[in-house]
């Protein structure tokens, strides 16, 4: 396995993340800080574009642009090791690391850049590692995984189905760098087995994608959704689907009521972040830290502690979904 | 002999013939041999219109005889197209005695006249100082035992070895399992190249281990292992450990009587494990030998067997032996192994009872599988309505965990079990989703056929098989001809696995130190021209352990390594003598010798170090290690080299500019093929031939440098063994050149190629101009 790193971290924060599941970073925080991981965030760190760049509206000299230009914010803040929550984030920065590092005249063309812009940034050759340097947080996790098990507070009732779904651009991307399985990916589960819970394991269409797939989500809706309701179909009888990306997260979470109308199916899965998880079966506050309260499926788990305070929110929360669903 | 006494002389009273050779106008029309002759001192200087004509051989040998000659210089074309024959010519004298100097293609082919002539008196200078330091060497021939072992019993060791018994050399077969016969027994039918039908194999194979059995040059020892092994002067040492079988094959015959009072039931293995055995068994009834064995792990011992058997054959205690074979000769015919379906979950292998593998097929079709060769679907008693077959699983894929290689075989073996079953179950649909037909040669005429009788082909790799709610299995793909996906509802699945090398591959390459390929694969000497040899000398390869391929090619790779075991029985083998030799008395045993020899020629036998003069290239890398300067290399080539860059720099003109080139056999070759295009290249360049580069020292470059040189260019060929070596050596003698006042940049290191001789022209030109700027 490749070295991973437990400090100088910038917690690459990540859009879809701040505007959609807050709870995802802050869990993830909560998380680092019982773990003893050293991390900061800087908030001059811009977008890595990756929706704009899949969608075609960034092209891949500005993508890397942007990526070297938080790779020396990364540098300069003597945190250069940068660890992702999105797999898209993961991804484009890897690819840009790479070309920077491999290809003299985008490097000389992103530093004339800088330099026509009076900018005090530069990017030098191999400064951040793809494989050293980036990483996705649940590699981070994973690596303290036996720490992590101490820490587990929450019992959970033993017949919830668990499932994983682990994003594409993580396991089919960078298949060498990829940790626990690019063909039978897994890292989620051994993370879920960590927090003293079990997997259902291999399941049909578990390496399927989401179906977002950035621009198809909205100019391809119909082949989007299907892709989403043929895995949300091969899950019905799970209970809870883990993620591991923001985008994922949300094209099942916000548009699973939507399928279930469409395809006159019936759909229990909640879906979880795999940092609120263990944020939570660390005993991590429901709404200030996991920030359950943001998705639209109720996360309505009978867990040993807490649980009146989730049945509260989940309340609350299917009244507004009803609301939502007569409008659609 | 004359060599003896020849060679105590000293240098200066050794008599030297210099013959130069006009050869027909393509040197005497450039170089002026008048001027030539009167510059050279030397006891003998003639000039002849054809010096490698019958007339030329006479001239030579009547010079050396009448004028008592000790040493020969020959100034004529590349010693690459000539040097055997001059070697033949100068006879009574000893070979090694005779230098030539290349007037032809590296001097009047690639200079003009005025500067050639010049040119020519320093390239037989060096000859002539070359000869005075050369010793009477004699080629070293070395006899190997008449005997080879060959590792593993499938089709190919078993090709290979009724091929070399024929000719009364003792073969051992040596089989891990309990019969010979390999995979190809399992498989049921084979597809024929030429005719479009399917052939039973068995009966193909059994002529053949029939053949194997009655032949008494081969000794066939099934249930045995080589447990360890080593090389030394070409005869393989090998120690083997025979497994009991627990019955005497010589008393058995077979009644099985035995199998039918065992109670003991396992999986059949020779099935696929799709049936059961006795604990008390036989492969299956064509195995060799003809007797049944026991498989201890699953045995009771409750002595039934012992009880009912009439010939008292088994014995229930039998351990197991060791035995010591010396071979001249092995051959790894060790086979391949299949892909693990478990590694591709999607395809659920390990959860669905209908998705089997190929050779799984192989046996349910096989009337002697679990089915009697009814086709049924595995774990129903239903047959099967619709089969899809799945190519290239763990075959052509960059993703890890799999081969990005072709497994060769399996277009065919999914097309000759689809037609079996169209032929026996014509109602049956059979499906092959494939990546690309790979049918070549012959075999697309079967693949036609194939189409003809109905079987539906898909371009595509499914993505998942799954159960859908009605428990039917379902193929999902993509059809990437149409661009449509289908999912396809199926009765059952076929898997096409990979090929992959065996553990006996690995297994053996370890113990003999035979280099493997990226794929694990037993790596050939070369892959294009010497396909069957090894790294390791007297060792060979055939059939799957070298990579995956059908019967017909294993067979021929068989053949093949069988007529390479010739070669060395036949009489020895004849070795240029310019190897490394050790002094006992300076040997320490330090071994630091063995790991440096890239050519594995350097093993420790009786605590004692020894060199195999057969796997010896004479690169010189163990003499420079030894602390002890006990290791030696026969022909005096320290000294040659230095007496020739001497002769090169001899009687330099003021204002004149003088690069000495190293090349070995390769880069000489590169620097022939520029003369032979008549391109040029400055003057300056003066090349020195030398058996490896690795034989030039950094002591010879500084003295080159020092003695006059103004540069010194070292050309390597990438794929030599000593490639790395001597790059790192260039680059830490630069360092030290400059602590010497030594520019650096005046040394070159560079990589050769035999058909870029232009590359190599336009490189000799740079680094002319690049000195011409240092010392201006």
């Amino acid at each position: 396995m490749k070295p991973i790193p437990d400090k100088n971290i910038l917690l690459f924060k990540s859009c879809l993340i701040s505007t959609e599941y807050p709870g995802v970073e802050s869990s993830t925080k909560y998380v680092f800080d019982k773990l003893g991981i050293e991390y900061t965030i800087d908030h001059d760190q811009s977008c890595c574009t990756g929706l704009g760049h899949y969608s075609d509206v960034f092209d891949q000299e500005s993508t890397t642009l942007i990526a070297a230009r938080n790779f020396d914010i990364a540098i300069k803040n003597n945190h250069p090791n940068i660890v992702t929550m999105c797999a898209t984030c993961y991804a484009i920065n890897k690819k840009a690391a790479k070309l920077l590092n491999n290809n003299e005249k985008i490097r000389e063309e992103i530093n004339t850049v800088f330099k026509e812009c009076y900018v005090d940034r530069k990017y030098e050759v191999d400064s951040i590692d793809p494989t050293e340097n980036i990483f996705h947080v649940v590699e981070i996790i994973y690596n303290k995984k036996d720490k992590l098990k101490d820490l587990i507070k929450i019992e959970l009732s033993d017949d919830l189905k668990i499932a994983t779904h682990h994003a594409c651009h993580y396991c089919k991307v960078f298949y060498n760098d990829t940790i626990g399985g690019v063909r039978d990916p897994n890292i989620l589960d051994k993370l879920v087995e960590s927090c003293n819970l079990k997997t259902v394991g291999w399941f049909n269409e578990k390496r399927t994608t989401c179906g977002a797939g950035f621009r198809q989500r909205f100019v391809n809706k119909d082949l989007s959704m299907k892709v989403s309701s043929e895995k949300l179909i091969s899950l019905k009888d799970v209970d809870i689907l883990i993620h591991m990306c923001p985008n994922c997260h949300m094209q099942f979470d916000r548009y699973q009521p939507y399928i279930a109308k469409k395809t006159d199916n019936t759909f229990k899965t909640m879906h979880i972040n795999i940092m609120q998880l263990i944020a939570m079966m660390m005993g991590a506050d429901i709404e200030k830290v996991v920030g359950l309260q943001t998705h639209t499926i109720p996360v309505n788990i009978k867990a040993i502690k807490n649980e009146d305070k989730w049945k509260k929110i989940n309340k609350a929360k299917e009244k507004l979904e009803r609301k939502k669903d007569k409008k659609l | 002999m004359i060599n003896k006494k020849t060679s105590n002389k000293d240098d200066s009273k050794l008599k030297i013939g210099v013959f130069i050779c006009r050869c027909g106008g393509n040197i005497s029309d450039t170089v002026d041999i008048e001027k030539v002759k009167s510059n050279i001192d030397a006891e003998v200087v003639e000039e002849f219109e054809n010096l490698c004509s019958i007339n030329g051989k006479k001239n030579i040998r009547d010079n050396i005889l009448n004028n008592k000659l000790d040493r020969v210089v020959i100034a004529s074309c590349s010693p690459i197209s000539h040097e055997k024959i001059f070697q033949d010519y100068v006879k009574p004298l000893n070979p090694y005695l005779m230098d030539m100097a290349n007037l032809r293609e590296q001097c009047s082919w690639v200079h003009d006249k005025d500067k050639s002539t010049a040119k020519a008196i320093t390239l037989i200078n060096a000859s002539i100082e070359k000869v005075k330091k050369s010793h009477p060497v004699n080629p070293i021939v070395c006899q190997i035992p008449e005997s080879v072992a060959i590792i593993g019993g499938g089709i190919s060791g078993i090709s290979a070895a009724l091929s070399i018994a024929k000719t009364d050399v003792k073969t051992y077969i040596i089989e891990e399992k309990a019969t010979i016969g390999g995979n190809m027994v399992k498989i049921g039918k084979v597809f024929s190249p030429v005719k479009i039908a399917e052939e039973c194999s068995l009966c193909l194979l059994n002529p053949l281990i029939n053949e194997t059995v009655w032949e008494d040059n081969i000794e066939i020892l099934t249930k045995t292992k080589v447990i360890s092994g080593s090389r030394k002067s070409g005869t393989f040492s090998l120690l083997l450990e025979k497994s009991p079988r627990y019955i005497d094959d010589a008393l058995c015959i077979a009644c099985g009587k035995c199998n039918e009072v065992c109670p003991v039931k396992v999986l059949d293995d020779f099935n696929e494990n799709m049936s059961y055995r006795k604990a008390i068994y036989k492969p299956f009834s064509q195995s060799y030998p003809d007797a049944y064995t026991i498989d201890m792990e699953n045995c009771k011992k409750c002595g039934n067997c012992v009880k009912i058997c009439k010939m008292n054959a088994i014995n229930l205690e039998e351990e197991k032996e060791l035995i010591p074979l010396n071979v001249g000769s092995v051959i790894l015919a060790t086979g391949h192994k299949l892909f693990n379906p478990k590694a591709r979950p999607e395809y659920g292998y390990e959860r669905y009872d209908e998705v089997i593998t190929q050779n799984e097929l192989a046996r349910i079709m096989g009337v002697n599988g679990p089915t009697k060769g009814e086709l049924k679907i595995p774990g129903s008693k239903k047959a099967p309505k619709r089969i899809v077959m799945v190519q290239c699983v763990g075959s052509r894929d960059e993703k890890p965990n799999a081969h990005k290689y072709c497994s060769k075989v399996c277009c065919m073996v999914a097309l000759k079990n689809a037609n079996i079953i169209k032929h026996k179950y014509p109602d049956t649909d059979v499906i092959i989703c494939y990546t690309d037909m790979r049918t070549t040669g012959m075999y697309e005429k079967y693949y036609k056929h194939c189409q003809d009788n109905g079987i539906r082909l898909i371009r595509g790799r499914p993505g998942e098989i799954i159960k859908n709610q009605e428990d039917n299995l379902v193929v999902k793909v993509e059809d990437t001809l149409t661009r449509e996906f289908v999912e396809i509802e199926t009765d059952m699945v076929v898997l096409s696995l990979a090929i992959e090398s065996s553990d006996g591959t690995r297994e053996i390459a370890k113990q003999l130190d035979i280099g493997l390929t990226e794929d694990f694969f037993v790596k050939e000497a070369h892959p294009k021209i010497k396909p069957v040899a090894t790294d390791v000398k007297g060792a060979f390869v055939c059939g799957t352990a070298q990579g995956p391929k059908d019967i017909t090619e294993s067979i021929m790779q068989a053949n093949a390594s069988a007529a390479k075991v010739f070669e060395l029985i036949h009489k020895g083998i004849e070795i240029e003598p310019f190897i490394a030799e050790i002094d006992y008395e300076l040997c320490n045993n330090c071994k630091e010798c063995i790991s440096r020899c890239k050519h594995k020629s350097i093993y420790i036998e009786d605590k004692e170090i020894f060199i195999d003069p057969m796997s010896c290239s004479g690169c010189g890398e163990c003499l420079s290690v030894c602390k002890q300067s006990a290791i030696t290399i026969q022909g005096n080539i320290n000294e040659k080299i230095y007496a020739t860059i001497k002769g090169m720099l001899k009687n330099k003109q003021k204002g004149e500019k003088k690069i000495i080139v190293f090349l070995d056999q390769i880069g000489y070759t590169a620097a022939d093929n520029i003369g032979i295009n008549r391109l040029q290249y400055p003057e300056s360049i003066h090349i020195i031939k030398v058996h490896s580069v690795n034989r030039v020292t950094p002591d010879h470059i500084i003295y080159a440098l020092k003695n006059g040189a103004e540069g010194v260019f070292i050309g390597e060929y990438p794929g030599d063994l000593m490639y790395d070596k001597v790059e790192k050596k260039i680059n830490k003698l630069k360092k030290y050149a400059e602590k010497q006042g030594i520019n650096p940049d005046r040394i070159q290191f560079s990589k050769v190629y035999i058909p870029y001789f232009t590359g190599l022209a336009q490189k000799f030109k740079i680094f002319d101009e690049k000195i011409n700027s240092i010392s201006n």
